[in-house]
């Protein structure tokens, strides 16, 4: 989680880690989960917000914050 | 106040030589009224031409003959130029500096170097050693002489293996063979003894710092290479603030009081949080610009600290990117006749 907080986001979805130099990108969806970790939420919390504010049905949010999760888990960064 | 420094590697080239950023660094204090001369080599070395940077330059016989020729040959550019202090930045002529860094200063030309004992930290034989004191590690190794200890070692580590020269070359080896190739080509070019070495992969991540011989950073920037040349020199690079690799930085200058710049070389393993120490040099690497470049003017620390004249160590943000670009000019024919016949542009 720390290397999570530390990381630096912009608006249009680039990604530094400022330990590593390390750069991604990320599309809208994960810039919306990737903010939501960031401040803390788990990943239950954050399927279910965007289940209510996108044309999202929970199963398939649920889904994506999963698959997002192990990638940034992939990267180290939780 | 007015500095006459003088600094050497002002080959920039695409091998580049640390000259040029340090001078562009000296340059960049608004407090510092500083004179560039250009200590070089050879006729052709670009920073000799560049005189919107270095003011003056003088060629030098090389570090490697009589040393009394060098001594005099600075003792006269002195006496033309006011030479006052300066930074020799090549692996070559450091030995001869650090020796007669007292005989210089005697001279009236000042130097910010490490002692003998110091310098030879840095020597691969010594990097575990190092590694453990300043709280990160080195890849395993062991200093062979000979193919028995060879074979021996390279038992123990496994392959691949690192064959080293203690000071230069470097080469990856996958079998007992290879090896000992490497083991004889190295021998037979820098002597003995040989550093056997295991392999270890991450993320390259380097430290450009300065200590002031009492324990004190003069400035500290940690870097990524992101783009590097067939040479293996740095061409795109971003600031970095890695804490394990600014820690050790920090705990090199404290733990040895060291003085003067370096570059310390490390591997960070990052799935297993571990940073490998796999070289120091003890001197400015050839892009410590992007250190001045991010705010950290380290050179202009070392000749403040020098001069005890006040010093400011600043901070500097990570995610500050380093480029590299090619330029060209054109001369007059007359500046490298001079050069030639009577080795000085002034």
């Amino acid at each position: 989680m720390d290397s999570l907080r530390q990381l630096a986001i912009n608006e249009e979805g680039f990604v530094f880690n400022p330990a590593t130099g390390e750069s991604w990108t990320v599309n809208s969806t994960g810039l919306y989960i990737l903010k939501l970790l960031k401040e803390g939420k788990d990943e239950d919390t954050i399927a279910r917000q965007m289940a209510a504010e996108f044309d999202v049905d929970l199963e398939t949010a649920q889904r994506d914050v999963v698959d997002f999760v192990e990638k940034l888990r992939s990267y180290r960064l939780l | 106040m007015d500095v006459v420094v003088g600094i050497t590697g002002i080959n920039a080239i695409d091998n580049p030589g640390p000259g040029i950023g340090i001078a562009k660094s000296l340059k960049e204090d608004p407090e510092l009224s500083v004179q560039i001369v250009g200590l070089a080599y050879d006729a052709m070395e670009p920073g000799i031409y560049m005189d919107w940077i270095v003011d003056s330059a003088f060629l030098l016989p090389y570090p490697s003959g009589d040393y009394r020729a060098y001594l005099e040959r600075l003792r006269y550019i002195r006496a033309q130029t006011g030479l006052n202090f300066l930074f020799p930045v090549l692996d070559a002529e450091l030995p001869l500096y650090i020796k007669y860094q007292k005989a210089l200063e005697a001279e009236g030309i000042r130097t910010f170097l490490p002692s003998l004992e110091q310098y030879k930290l840095r020597g691969k034989d010594r990097l575990e050693e190092v590694a453990q004191t300043i709280g990160i590690t080195a890849p395993r190794s062991a200093v062979v002489t000979s193919y028995e200890e060879l074979a021996r070692a390279a038992e123990d580590i496994g392959f691949p293996l690192m064959v080293k020269g203690v000071f230069y070359k470097a080469y990856k080896a996958f079998s007992l063979p290879e090896a000992a190739s490497y083991y004889s080509k190295i021998a037979a070019e820098w002597g003995y003894p040989i550093i056997v070495q295991q392999v270890v992969t991450g993320e390259e991540m380097n430290v450009v710092a300065a200590g002031d011989g009492n324990g004190n950073a003069l400035g500290m920037v940690g870097i990524k290479k992101t783009w590097i040349t067939e040479l293996g020199k740095i061409w795109t690079g971003v600031t970095i603030k890695n804490d394990r690799l600014l820690a050790a930085a920090q705990a090199f200058i404290e733990r040895y009081r060291w003085k003067g710049a370096f570059e310390l070389e490390c591997i960070v393993d990052l799935e297993n949080d571990t940073v490998y120490l796999i070289e120091i040099n003890p001197r400015f690497p050839a892009w410590s610009y992007f250190a001045t470049g991010v705010g950290v003017n380290i050179a202009a620390n070392i000749v403040r600290s020098a001069l005890g004249l006040p010093v400011t160590v600043a901070d500097y943000e990570p995610g500050k990117l380093y480029i590299r670009f090619t330029d060209d000019f054109v001369v007059d024919m007359d500046v490298f006749q001079k050069m030639m016949l009577r080795g000085e542009r002034r």
